[in-house]
């Protein structure tokens, strides 16, 4: 990828170009999610310690996907990739009750950023798979999304693992996008 | 005039005049840029005394002996293999930029975590942390040669000046209105210009810490920006396919090279400042006749982007790195390509010379950096160990130090 492709796709993008920023705490998925969505391998997958960019073809978008290290330490520095943001990406670990609290707390930081106001916001439930995994719709309840008022949102259950729910998401990132962009 | 004394220059070849004139000490040089080590010293002396009055009949000899020892200099044999000496993992972000001071004591790295860091080359310790820019540190660079000063350009849209023995910012410019990407100082280090994505070039003193220009006239991105030798003319590489020429003095725009038909990745003056040379998003090189901006010639062969591209210290070759995972050496003279570098299995984002130029060190997505042979183009060495893709890599005057900067938050020093 290299410095000078960052630095090109860290412009405003044209018309049919997407940055999509993913975020989420460590270990909610999000490397897996995003190799997910550019059919990479997800046998070894470790924790990201600084981003991932991949870009991604989809209903005639091109959708350039930021993929952020979420440990607590780097956590200060998401705000380094908020510009010119047009869809946001929030990761869960479903079968992570303990850190629930956390979470929403992240999450309800991002909706306060006065650089993403606006931006839709996509909250995968992931790790369906796992049988201890919360529904998204007692997620949805925990985090109380119902209360966000400023921009569209939607919660989508999945399985990066597995790819199930993956494209359902995508699909309404890319309709929120076209009405965003057109 | 009357002459004091005679220096030595070794990269690029050259010897420099200090002289009195009018009660006042002057320095001016002689560049041998052609100089080999078996070039003809008597021949080489003779002509140098018709073409400079300051050298008479009474310093020919102290004149022989420098060309000699310049020549010893080119011709030593470099077999120095390279090996890991220290890895540096303070950052805790991927890095961005690397760079050396002119002597290579020190150098500085660039980070997403909002620092720049100063490191002791020999010790491999920290000796500073700069910290203040609230985003990415992106450009970096020392006012070589003094080196007495830092300065870090950052998405932030600042950009500040630090004292090297200090660490304390001297002076943070405002007036950007995005992300600053590329900086230098001056070569008489009295001036700063910083390039950004809100496609001006600014230029600010660094004594009065204020701006003293603008360089508007592009309309995308500026990525790259330029001075030549003697500080008068700085160029700019932008996005909107085209390379500014600008006088520094006035802040005018002089020419704009127009022919390339991608964003422009690099751009960069050889050593006499009689060419430019670019590299584009149009997978071609392009070379330019610096005072009147025309178009020499285009050095084409690479099947993707070129990425970056660089001269040597004397301006006697070129080296380009491209996407296609292959780097060019071109001879400036003929414009021929001599040499094919390949061996990564990724693109080369960063190419430069050793001072010397018979080396060539690339950086690579697939995670190394390799030494070529500047002349053959064979890999001398692959410098493996880092994690991820190293996004910068530099060689320290003497050509004996190696560092490497990469996505994997580590720089690394070899030796």
């Amino acid at each position: 990828m290299g410095l000078l492709s960052i630095l090109r796709k860290l412009k405003s993008t044209p018309d049919q170009e997407v940055r999509i920023l993913l975020l989420g705490l460590d270990n909610a998925g999000k490397t897996t999610l995003l190799k997910q969505l550019a059919s990479e391998d997800i046998s070894h997958i470790t924790p990201t310690q600084g981003f991932n960019i991949k870009s991604v073809q989809s209903q005639g978008f091109k959708l350039n996907v930021w993929d952020i290290g979420g440990q607590r330490k780097i956590r200060p520095y998401w705000r380094n990739y908020f510009e010119n943001t047009d869809i946001l990406i929030y990761v869960i670990d479903s079968a992570d009750r303990k850190r629930f609290e956390e979470t929403g707390q992240e999450l309800a930081e991002l909706l306060d950023e006065e650089k993403l106001s606006g931006v839709p916001v996509l909250i995968f439930a992931n790790k369906q798979d796992l049988l201890t995994a919360a529904p998204a719709s007692e997620i949805a309840e925990g985090l109380n999304l119902h209360t966000i008022r400023d921009r569209v949102w939607q919660i989508q259950s999945c399985s990066a693992l597995s790819g199930e729910g993956v494209q359902d998401g995508m699909n309404w990132v890319c309709k929120n996008v076209s009405t965003k962009k057109k | 005039m009357a002459l004091r004394r005679l220096l030595l220059r070794y990269f690029p070849p050259g010897i420099i005049l200090e002289y009195v004139e009018g009660g006042e000490s002057k320095t001016r040089s002689i560049d041998l840029l052609d100089l080999r080590p078996d070039t003809d010293v008597t021949a080489l002396v003779e002509e140098i005394q018709k073409r400079e009055p300051l050298i008479t009949a009474s310093c020919l000899e102290h004149i022989t002996h420098l060309v000699q020892r310049l020549q010893e200099k080119l011709g030593e044999k470099q077999n120095h293999k390279f090996s890991l000496f220290k890895v540096l993992r303070t950052h805790i972000l991927p890095l961005t930029n690397v760079a050396f001071n002119k002597s290579g004591s020190r150098f500085i790295t660039g980070s997403y975590d909002r620092t720049c860091k100063l490191w002791d080359t020999a010790s491999g310790e920290e000796l500073h942390s700069l910290e203040g820019h609230r985003n990415v540190v992106y450009a970096i660079a020392f006012n070589n040669p003094y080196g007495d000063k830092i300065a870090t350009g950052s998405f932030d849209k600042t950009c500040k000046v630090w004292s090297t023995e200090t660490g304390k910012c001297y002076h943070t410019f405002r007036g950007h209105s995005a992300e600053i990407v590329c900086l230098s100082f001056n070569p008489q280090s009295t001036l700063l210009a910083t390039g950004s994505m809100d496609t001006t070039a600014k230029l600010w003193d660094l004594e009065k810490g204020e701006e003293v220009a603008s360089l508007n006239g592009h309309s995308a991105e500026i990525i790259a920006l330029s001075f030549n030798t003697t500080g008068d003319r700085i160029i700019t590489g932008s996005f909107d396919h085209t390379v500014a020429v600008w006088d520094v003095g006035t802040g005018r725009l002089l020419h704009t090279l127009i022919g390339h038909r991608g964003e422009i990745s690099s751009a960069q003056f050889n050593w006499d400042c009689s060419l430019i040379v670019t590299g584009s998003m149009d997978k071609t090189c392009m070379l330019w006749d610096a005072v009147t901006g025309t178009h020499i010639a285009t050095l084409a062969g690479h099947s993707k982007e070129v990425l970056d591209v660089c001269f040597d210290y004397a301006g006697q070759r070129i080296a380009t790195a491209s996407a296609d995972g292959s780097a060019r050496v071109y001879n400036a003279g003929t414009k021929q390509c001599i040499a094919k570098l390949e061996g990564h299995e990724d693109e080369i984002s960063k190419v430069c010379f050793n001072p010397k130029g018979n080396c060539i060190l690339t950086a690579s997505s697939d995670k190394t950096a390799r030494l070529w042979d500047a002349a053959t183009g064979h890999c001398l060495q692959v410098l493996e160990g880092h994690a991820d893709e190293i996004f910068s890599c530099a060689f320290n005057y003497r050509g004996d130090t190696i560092i490497t900067g990469s996505k994997d938050n580590s720089c690394r020093i070899w030796h």
